[in-house]
């Protein structure tokens, strides 16, 4: 029976090390494992060169290698004749390697050491099955279809939310009941720094609402300076530094920082970008504990989802400035109740509510403004254009992702419990529910 | 040298080699042709600078006929938990397998299997690399020892410690 390379792309997840034999063009044999081996059509792969030197100067003089291939799901192995054609150091393909072994290594914090230096390309001679007593048949990964299937119809549910956090609901919603991705969490770009920030999650711990990654750090940041979807399909080769963030959970009062959720036994991650309109719009994030919970087919069902979500969310933020939002106060019957204080810092416009840290940035600006008008003007309505036009506000530009920073500062406010809330009452309309006389003070 | 004063294998080294680590068995036949295999277990004579390999004939057939007929040889020991590696290279000769080698076989098998269920590998999946059916031994004397762990040093010749 004829193996096709295609038949064996879970061989190329990266789980289960690939192994490299070559010879001297005096006989002397050389064997080494390999980190990362790339499917490139049904008669060629690409193998990443970053230390193993000698096969380099094997292939020069001998072009020949034998290349060993694991396949993750049932250790079945495969012997790959190949012969050595080229190497590249730019071009598509050699980016996408590179992306992933930046993605992989910047999670080690060996973003330096590990920088891949070329690709060397081979053309695939045979492929032969290593024999295996008892050998076990490989599970076949359910049919494209079925993921195309869910993720069309996640796409309609998603085209037909009208509002930001409707949008947001759907997509980790759909996630978890569609595709059962359990740990998930959308994070959208903050337009105005080289920052995500997290607008809604499933599955963990705390929610992680208004956590923050960098553009460019781990697989979040890269997946997004990259704005291409990255998969890590064993994670027990990736040092987790899940306990630094677990360490800064403890006291986001005295860093201002909220803790990105995780999982800490995670041993797959995939973050997919959400493009639209040309521009990166955020990040979809999703993490499971089983090996390989993630294949290049629920990648591909993903990444239409993920562009579908892109266009709602971007759709959702323009046409919301074309609407009359309200701004209800209800402020008459809160002087009966437990005053607080809310102090807002202006170096960085973190809001604390009784001193607990709750949000910072323009989030923190829109909530000191509401509360300032309110409790001046004893107002109760306000618009989204009155909001943009605000000198005091500083939003960013028009294109201010308005929407999102309400719905941010919504969510954080129930899921501190906080003593003020902002409750979505209608299309555009908000109410300021205060449950207390409110001590404003800006430092 | 193997067999000299200047015997590369320290007592650290063997028992590394004789540890569960990953082997895995680099040959080629006339035409320059690389094979891969895996050996089952690894038994170190220091005095002699030699390393037994045992390597399932009924696997890895074209490595045993490689070694057969030109006996160059080059195995890299890898620990799974951390990829602490090294490549030793020399010349090696087909012996039949005793029943000690059989017993280290059977042994190197179990020792790897439980620490690959440390790592959450299941038994079923590592079960195709440790295969021991109709062992043969590759008796390599060793002329050259590298440190193969990934890293700076990775391709540099281990110097014999002190």
């Amino acid at each position: 029976m004829t193996i096709r390379l295609r038949d064996l792309h879970t061989c190329f997840e990266g789980v289960i090390p690939s192994i490299i034999a070559t010879a001297s063009q005096d006989g002397i044999p050389n064997i080494s494992y390999l980190s990362h081996v790339a499917l490139v059509d049904d008669e060629h792969v690409a193998l990443s060169d970053q230390f193993f030197s000698k096969t380099a100067t094997n292939i020069r003089a001998n072009n020949n290698a034998a290349v060993m291939l694991v396949d993750p799901r049932d250790g079945s192995q495969y012997r790959l004749s190949v012969v050595f054609e080229r190497s590249l150091d730019s071009g598509a393909l050699f980016e996408t390697m590179a992306a992933e072994l930046r993605a992989s290594s910047a999670q080690l914090g060996m973003a330096d050491v590990m920088r891949l230096r070329g690709v060397d390309i081979y053309r695939v001679a045979s492929v032969a099955a290593i024999p295996s007593p008892g050998a076990a048949i490989a599970a076949s990964s359910p049919a494209t279809s079925v993921y195309l299937i869910a993720a069309a119809k996640l796409c309609g549910r998603i085209s037909e939310a009208r509002e930001v956090d409707a949008i947001v609901d759907a997509v980790l919603d759909g996630l978890r009941d569609s595709f059962g991705c359990a740990n998930s969490m959308l994070l959208v770009k903050d337009p105005a720094g080289e920052r995500l920030v997290t607008v809604g999650s499933r599955g963990y711990l705390w929610s992680g609402i208004g956590s923050e990654v960098t553009i460019g750090e781990a697989i979040i940041g890269t997946v997004a300076a990259e704005r291409r979807a990255m998969r890590i399909s064993d994670m027990s080769r990736i040092r987790r530094f899940g306990d630094a963030i677990r360490a800064a959970a403890v006291d986001e009062n005295q860093t201002r920082t909220i803790a990105l959720p995780g999982i800490a036994d995670a041993m797959s991650q995939m973050a997919l970008p959400m493009i639209a309109g040309g521009t990166l719009r955020g990040v979809l994030f999703l993490e499971s504990k089983k090996r390989l919970a993630f294949s290049k087919d629920v990648e591909t069902a993903l990444s239409m989802l993920a562009s579908n979500a892109a266009a709602a969310l971007a759709l959702a933020d323009n046409t919301s400035g074309n609407e009359q939002s309200l701004v209800t106060s209800q402020g008459n019957g809160a002087l009966a109740g437990r005053p607080f204080s809310v102090v807002h810092h202006l170096f960085d416009d973190s809001v604390f509510i009784d001193g607990e840290y709750l949000i910072k940035g323009v989030s923190g600006r829109l909530l000191v403004h509401l509360l300032g008008l309110h409790l001046q003007e004893g107002r109760a309505d306000f618009t989204n254009r009155e909001m943009r036009l605000s000198n005091e506000l500083r939003l960013p530009d028009f294109k201010d992702n308005l929407e999102t920073r309400l719905l941010l500062l919504r969510r954080r406010l129930e899921e501190k419990a906080a003593p003020i809330r902002l409750l979505r009452t209608g299309r555009g309309k908000l109410r300021l529910e205060i449950a207390g006389p409110a001590l404003l003070e800006s430092r | 040298m193997p067999g000299t004063d200047r015997n590369p294998i320290d007592a650290a080294l063997a028992t590394f080699l004789e540890s569960p680590v990953m082997i895995i068995v680099g040959s080629c036949d006339d035409g320059l042709l690389p094979q891969v295999a895996r050996a089952a277990g690894a038994v170190v004579d220091r005095a002699k600078g030699r390393v037994d390999l045992i390597v399932s004939g009924w696997q890895w057939p074209q490595t045993i006929a490689n070694i057969g007929r030109n006996g160059r040889l080059a195995v890299t020991f890898a620990r799974p938990a951390d990829y602490v590696s090294y490549q030793l290279k020399g010349r090696a000769a087909i012996v039949p397998a005793s029943a000690a080698h059989r017993q280290r076989a059977q042994h190197y098998i179990e020792a790897m299997t439980e620490t690959f269920a440390g790592l959450g590998l299941d038994q079923v999946v590592a079960a195709p690399w440790l295969v021991d059916l109709e062992p043969q031994v590759l008796r390599l004397a060793v002329e050259t020892i590298f440190v193969q762990t990934p890293g700076e040093k990775a391709g540099s010749i281990l110097e014999p410690s002190q």
